[in-house]
This record gives C-alpha cells, structure tokens and sequence, in this order.
C-alpha cells in the first residue's frame, strides 16, 4: 500500500462511511475501530522499519510541482513514529469511550476524518504540507466541539478554531520566510543549508507552536475548548493535539535551529515555568473538575517546554516520555471528569463527594491517574517529572528545581480533587445519582491504567525510541 | 474566433425560447460554453492580430467558460434573462483576457461593464434597481477617469501594443494614476468600493455570482497584463501603491463583513477583501512568482466566490433565507446546500486542503519573495480574522437548530446539484494539484 493513502485514505472514506451508516449507525463505530486498529499496526510497523542509529525513513515524493517546493515528502523517524503510534493508540481508545455517543454516523465519520490530516502532521517533512495538515486537524475538530460539546460549546469551538488558526499565520508566515533564505521547503534540506538569520523566523515559529501547546500567555483557549468538548474529544485534544504543538517545538525550532534555540532557551525556560505553575495555581483555585484537570494539563505542557528549552539528548528523551505520560494520564481524567458530570449534572467538586462508596473501581482509577500526574513512583508522572528536572538541573544549575515546585502544585490539587469529591461524606446530589459505564468505556480506563502503570515501571520502550530519535544531540 | 461566434450567436439565440421552454435555452448556452472550453482547450483562440493565447490564459478561459456552464447549469426559469448575457460574457472574457493591444483593453474594458449594467438590472424590484443604479453611476464615474487616463496615456505613447508602450516618465505616471483609479472601482478597491457593497447584495444573486467572480476576475487578470510594464517601470511607487490599498482593502472588506447580518452582505464584503489580496501580487511584482500568484487566486476564487453566491441564490429562490437568522439549522433542512455552502466558505476562509489556502499561500509566498513580509503577514492575519464571518455562517448553519423557525425541507434542482458539483471539483482540484497553475505560467 502506498504511504500516501495513510494520510488521504481516511479523507476519502469518511464520506463513505458517513453514507453508509446513515441507516446502520453501528457501521460508522466499527469501521473506525478497524480503521484505527490498522493504523496502529502499521505505524508500530513503520518503528521496526526505521533505520537503525536514527535518521529518516523515507516514505515516498507525491504531487511535485515545477518550479516551486510544495511536493508533499513523506519521511518519518522515530520521533514521528512514536507520535504515529500514540495518536492511533488513543484514537482506538476514543472510539471505545464514545461506544454510546448520540448521532454516531456523523461523529465516527469526523474522527476518520480527523485521522487523516493527524497522520499527515507527523509523516511530512515538507514545511507547506506540515502546515496543510496541521490546519485540516482544525476542520473536523470545530465540528466534533461545536456539535457534540456542552452548554458553552458554540463559543468555546469558534475560540478554538480562530485562535489556533490565528497563531499558526505567524508560523506560515515564517516558514516562506525560509523558503525565501534557503529554496527548501523540506525540512532535511533546511537543517543541511543553516539558516543565516533565523530569529525572526525563530520567534514566528515559537508563536505557533506555542499557540498550540500553549504557553502563557496564550493558553487562554484551552480551559475553555476542553471543558465544553465531549470528554472523549477532551482526550484527543490534550492527548494528539497538544502534542503537534510540542512535536513542531522540537522538530521544526530545536533541531531545525539549534543555535538560536539556545540563544533564546532561557526565554522558553522562563515561559515553560510560568505556564506550569500559573497553571498549577489555577488549576487549586478551581471548584469545576473539568476545569481543574485542563488546568493540570497545561502546568505539564509547560514543564515539556523546560525540557525541550535544553536543547540537550536528555532533555528532549525526558520530553518526549512526558509527552506521551501526559496523554496517557490526562486522558482517563478528563474520561472520568466528564462521567461524574454526566452522572451528576454538576461540575463542582463541592458539590460532589463520596463517588468512591458508590463506583470504587472508576474512582480507584482516577485517583491511580491522579497520583501519576503528581508524580508518584511507580507511575509514568515520576518518571516524566524526574527526568526533566535532572536534565534541566544538568543543563541550567541548581536554581532550575524550582521546577519541583509544580509537582508539589499538583500533589495540591489532585489530593484536595480527590478528598472532595471522591472521599467525603455522600453527598444529596451523589446519593440520587446512578454510577454506571458501559463496559467499552471501562475497558478503555483499565488499559489507560494499566498503560500509566506498566511504562512507570518499565520506561525503557519509550526511551529507546528517544534514543533513536534524538540521536544526533548524542544519545547515549 | 470559432469561439467567439459560437458564443455570440448562442446568445443571440437564445431569446427566441424564452418564452416556451427555458430549458432549451440552457442546454444551448450550456453546450456553447462547452464546446468554447473545448476550443479552447484545443488552442484554438481567437486568433486575430491584438490577440495571442499563452498557456496561462488558456487555463483562465477554460476555467471562466467552465465556470460559467456550471452558472447555467444552476439556472432556472427565474434567470432566463440572464441566459444571454452570460453568453456575450463568456465571449468578452475570452476576447479580454487574450488582447495585447491597450486600446482593446480600454474597448473590451467597457464592453464588459455594459454587459455588467444589463446582467445586474435584469430583473425589477425596488432593491434590485437601487442595486443597479448605484452599480451603473460607479461604473459611470469609473469609465470617465480610465478614458481621461487613456487619453493622456495616448498623447505621448507611439503603440498600443503592450510590447511597444511607450514611457515618458512622471507624464506617464499621472495617466497610468487616474486610470487606475477608475480601474479600481470595478476592483472595488477600498475606498472605491462604497458601491459593491450593496450592489452585489441587492441584485439578483445569480447575477452577483457572476459579477463579483467572472468580472472581477478578467479585470484584475487584463490588469495586470495591461500595466505589467508601468508597475515595473514606477517599482518604488507600485510597491507602496499597492501595499497600502492591499492592507486598506483587506482589512475593512473583513472588519466591515463581521458586522453584516444578511448572508449576501457577508460575502459581497468578502468579495471586497479578496480584491484587496489580489492587489498583493500587484505589489509582488519584483517576484517572479509574482504573475503565477494571481492566476492562482484568480483561479481559486472564481470557482468558489461564484459557488457561494448560486447556492444563496438556490436558497432565495426557494426558502427566501436571506438573513443568518434564516440559515439556521439549514442542515436539516437541505444537508447537500449545507455541505456545499461549508466547504465553500472554509476554502474562501483559507482553510486547506481547498484552493483557497493554496492560492493565498502562494501569493503569500509572492509577497515574502518579493521581501513584502509584513505586507504579507498582515494578510494572513487578516485571512485568519476573515474565519470569523465565515465560521459564524457555519454555526448558524450546523450548530444552531431550527427551532421556532421555517423547517420545510429544500430540495436541490439536478442541474443545481451539477453545477455545484463542478464548482466543488474545481475548488478542491486546485488545491491539491498545483502543478497546472505553475506550469501554465511558465515558473
């Protein structure tokens, strides 16, 4: 099969699917699951495929065109392999979390849409189709927030879509700016040609990417776009999209331009620290729960940022495990906040309490997801956190673990989460509801917790593909 | 010159069935245009002295003339009198985009805007003449500066051809400025644009279609042709001629399009807007991508500007929605208009994968080549700020329900849907596949 119709097969099946299954919604779920279940196949058999001590496995060299750099290159490396195989992970789970969602046709049909373009993020190394798909992940999002959202979900898609969108001008922006210097628009290319002044270039990029991942201060879209998205919505967003922000961060400012990463690296380190504990404080302040958990999502991203702000073979391995344990940890707590309101109609932890007498195993796992995002041992968060303090320590002097600081931030308001709503005396409101899942659902939190704990123990995996990837800052 | 008669005498056919079955008419004119892009397509243009068909302008006619059979297509008895007028349309786009000669240009640039006068008053209301009338006076007005310009131009240079032109230094740049500034109100340039405004939202959308895509089209393209060689010759001033009006134009056609609330106002005011990122090529013309650029926007924006005013057409046609609150929940009501309108309004929003993006890619690309960069980033920004308006339709389309209002259902014709259909190709052909643009203009 042709590495091309991993990106636009998914396009042109979602129509299809969505025809299809106007009469049978079913078809629409289980054609997805197929969809994503081969995806994952293949992306884990793109990793096996990698050439061994790094570099980039090309892929294929589709639709050029005389006289201008837009031939949509397909190369991956372990770096995108790794996001490869995270996005088709979480999509299979998202379709079991949304086993029950209403208008199934049209919402499994966007997801394959969405799958597409995904894909095309993390396999092209042409900076004009990166961007093409990378604003296409837009599309099928604005639809699966602004329809299946909650109260505010109007608002908060039209935000998400305009304030992305407006951020990612200034990367376009720059990315003509090096076509103008260099004549190349791949990214190998680029890296070989060494741009001569690159920090206009740098700064435009870094908007973009920060928009995205996002940075204070241009988070403000994110509580707003998680909180009224669907909860499984909620995890692709925090679980794949956030990640491209991180991803563009490392591939396309870190190791495209590494001199002037470094020249500006205490910029980021200082913007990373603020977003995680600005976060983190907004995240203790908050009685919403969904709320809470976006707020713990962006205090992570921040501490990715100080990782990658290193520049270093340490830094940016720690980085890339975080990336992945956030999506692995966030994702059930996002699941289980969404449940709970489901459950209770409230959004208020204040409100809540005692949801551990009456659904201990659902409880046990968000506590579980909790725990990791504090960073306890024996969970993906330890591992994650440890990592990037050592490397920034290493990189930047003792004043830097200031940065433990968040973990502490997180122990905060994960353990007061927990006490109010979990523990605690029954409330009215949880004495009156019903604590039920259906068992797709279940079955997606139990692999998320088996997930969080199994590469706690054993990080070694991810840490190979880091090796692969991050070779040239001199691996190990 | 086949072409030419095939489509004049089409034209003048054509009236003889209007008053018995429409549908012959249609399928004459629609046949005509056909067998033109046919001709076309063949190299067969007009071939007359003044007038030469290069690869570029081949691929401009073939678009505009499939264009317009799409136009056809959508018709239904209400337009017929349109029928033949698009048809003298057709011939004098072919015969505009291929002249060589400026007093063809001046000639052809007229025949055009009488066409344009008939097609908007064709059919009578109140509103519709008011539309008209403020169309005919601006053009008016217009035609007077472009022959005072014409005239001065025409004192001191010794050949129209645009390969002889003459230049006498700053004589020359008074006359090439005031024709252009009637030249600009057909571009509706900003502040000459006080008249698109309404007209294209008052007259028949139809009508609108093909005035603010078609027309404004092969102006802009016969432009630039006509001045390539005064807006090499006056750089410095070109360059910030025609940046300031690109940022006025784009920014008020975007500002002034957030505040409407009838749909046609929307896009009559986005039609504004992409006039003012078609003048970024003009101010590109240090690049050598700098002509591709407005081919390609050219291009891309024909298929889908003309797209989206025939489906507000079909939609005043049979459900009278004018205002955003009557398009909402339209998706229950006609999924296929909802489909067409969405995906047509995200490739003018700049959203790929549709030609949109990539047309405003490569003029961004244009301008940033050229060393235009702020230039271009303010575009972009405003393309960025333009997904408001056009968001805002889609919410009213998707995410708002018809409750409380009209929720008869509304069935599109088959020659709508075909039409549409060949719009909707075109858009996402071109913005997938960029080689025929570029090899068309010689990059």
């Amino acid at each position: 099969m042709s590495s091309i119709m991993l990106i636009f097969g998914p396009m042109l099946l979602a129509p299809f699917v969505y025809f299809i299954s106007r009469g049978a919604e079913w078809v629409a779920k289980w054609a997805a699951l197929a969809l994503f279940v081969l995806l994952l196949i293949i992306s884990v058999d793109l990793y096996h495929a990698l050439p061994v001590g790094g570099g980039f496995l090309v892929l294929g060299d589709y639709l050029r065109v005389p006289g201008f750099d837009y031939a949509l290159t397909l190369q991956v490396d372990a770096l995108s392999v790794a996001m490869l195989i995270l996005t088709a992970a979480l999509l299979i789970l998202v379709v079991f979390t949304s086993w029950e969602e209403k208008m199934q046709a049209a919402y499994f049909s966007l997801l394959i849409l969405f799958a597409g373009p995904i894909f095309g993020v993390f396999m092209t190394t042409n900076l004009l189709w990166f961007f093409i798909f990378w604003e296409m992940t837009l599309v099928p999002m604005l639809f699966l927030v602004g329809i299946w959202g909650g109260e505010r979900k109007v608002y908060a898609a039209i935000k998400f879509f305009l304030y992305t969108h407006f951020a990612s001008m200034f990367m376009l922006v720059s990315f003509f700016l090096i076509y103008k210097q260099t004549g190349q628009m791949d990214f190998t290319m680029i890296k070989e040609a060494m741009l001569a002044t690159p920090v206009l270039i740098w700064w435009f990029m870094f908007i973009g990417f920060a928009a995205k991942l996002p940075l204070f201060p241009f988070h403000t879209w994110l509580p707003d776009a998680h909180v009224e998205a669907p909860s499984s919505i909620s995890v692709l967003l925090a679980g794949v999209l956030l990640k491209m922000g991180a991803y563009g961060l490392i591939r396309f400012v870190v190791e495209m331009m590494p001199a002037t990463t470094m020249q500006f690296s205490m910029y980021m380190v200082v913007l990373g620290l603020t977003t995680t504990l600005f976060a983190g404080f907004l995240a203790i302040y908050e009685r919403h729960i969904k709320k809470m958990v976006a707020y713990s999502s962006i205090s992570h991203m921040g501490l990715v940022v100080v990782a990658i702000a290193t520049v270093t073979y340490d830094g940016l391995s720690a980085a890339l495990y975080e990336m992945i344990g956030h999506a692995l940890v966030i994702s059930p707590m996002f699941l289980i906040a969404g449940w709970v309101h489901h459950k209770t109609h409230t959004w208020y932890m204040d409100e809540m309490g005692g949801i551990m007498q009456k659904a201990p195993y659902i409880s046990a796992i968000f506590v579980l997801a909790g725990m990791a995002a504090l960073g306890l041992p024996g969970t993906m968060g330890f591992v994650g956190e440890l990592t990037i303090i050592v490397s920034a320590i290493k990189a930047y002097g003792w004043w830097i673990a200031v940065a433990a600081i968040a973990s502490l931030i997180s122990a905060g308001y994960v353990i007061w989460a927990v006490r109010r709503a979990f523990h605690a005396e029954i409330s009215p409101i949880v004495a009156k509801s019903k604590f039920d899942m259906s068992k797709p659902e279940f079955l997606a939190l139990c692999i998320y917790a088996v997930l969080i704990v199994f590469f706690g123990v054993y990080p070694q995996p991810i840490f190979d593909i880091a090796n692969n990837a991050f070779a040239m800052f001199g691996g190990m | 010159m086949n072409s030419l008669i095939i489509l004049i005498g089409a034209g003048l056919l054509v009236p003889l069935f209007f008053k018995g079955k429409i549908v012959i008419a249609k399928y004459i004119a629609t046949a005509a245009f056909a067998f033109a892009a046919f001709n076309v397509f063949m190299g067969h243009g007009i071939s007359m002295e003044y007038f030469t068909l290069t690869p570029d302008i081949q691929l401009l006619e073939i678009v505009v003339l499939i264009v317009l059979a799409a136009t056809m297509m959508t018709f239904s008895g209400f337009e017929r009198p349109l029928v033949s007028q698009t048809l003298f349309l057709g011939a004098a786009s072919m015969a505009m985009l291929e002249t060589n000669n400026f007093l063809m240009f001046i000639v052809l640039f007229e025949v055009i805007a009488i066409i344009s006068y008939v097609l908007g008053a064709n059919i009578r209301s109140r509103l519709n003449a008011e539309g008209a009338i403020k169309m005919f006076v601006a053009g008016a007005t217009a035609s007077g500066f472009i022959l005072l310009g014409f005239a001065l131009f025409a004192m001191v240079t010794p050949s129209f051809n645009y390969a002889e032109i003459a230049i006498r230094g700053n004589f020359t740049l008074v006359a090439v400025g005031i024709m252009l500034a009637g030249i600009f109100y057909k571009m509706t340039i900003v502040p000459m644009h006080g008249w698109a405004g309404d007209a294209y939202a008052q007259i028949n959308h139809s009508a609108a279609a093909i005035l603010s895509s078609v027309i404004k089209v092969v102006v802009v393209i016969a432009t630039f042709k006509a001045f390539y060689i005064f807006l090499q010759a006056y750089l410095n001033t070109t360059v910030l001629l025609f940046s300031f009006f690109a940022i006025i134009t784009m920014t008020l056609g975007n500002f002034m399009a957030l505040f409407q609330k009838k749909i046609a106002k929307i896009l009559s005011f986005s039609s504004i807007a992409h006039a003012g990122y078609m003048l970024i090529p003009f101010a590109a013309i240090a690049s050598g991508y700098s002509y591709t650029a407005l081919v390609y926007l050219a291009v891309a924006y024909i298929f889908m500007q003309t797209s989206v005013f025939l489906l507000l057409n079909d939609l005043r046609r049979e459900a009278h929605i004018k205002t955003l609150d009557d398009i909402r929940g339209l998706y229950q009501r006609s999924p296929l208009h909802a489909l067409f309108f969405t995906i047509q309004l995200l490739s003018l929003a700049g959203v790929p994968i549709m030609a949109g993006f990539i047309s405003k890619a490569v003029t961004f690309w244009a301008g940033v080549d050229a060393g235009l960069w702020p230039l271009v980033l303010i575009a972009a920004l405003n393309s960025a700020l333009s997904v408001g308006y056009y968001a805002w339709v889609i919410k009213h389309i998707y995410f708002d329900t018809t409750d409380g209002y009209n929720t008869s259902k509304i069935y599109m014709t088959p020659g709508s849907l075909l039409g549409q259909l060949i719009l909707l190709a075109g858009t996402i052909y071109f913005g997938i596949f960029a080689a025929p643009v570029f090899v068309s203009t010689g990059i």
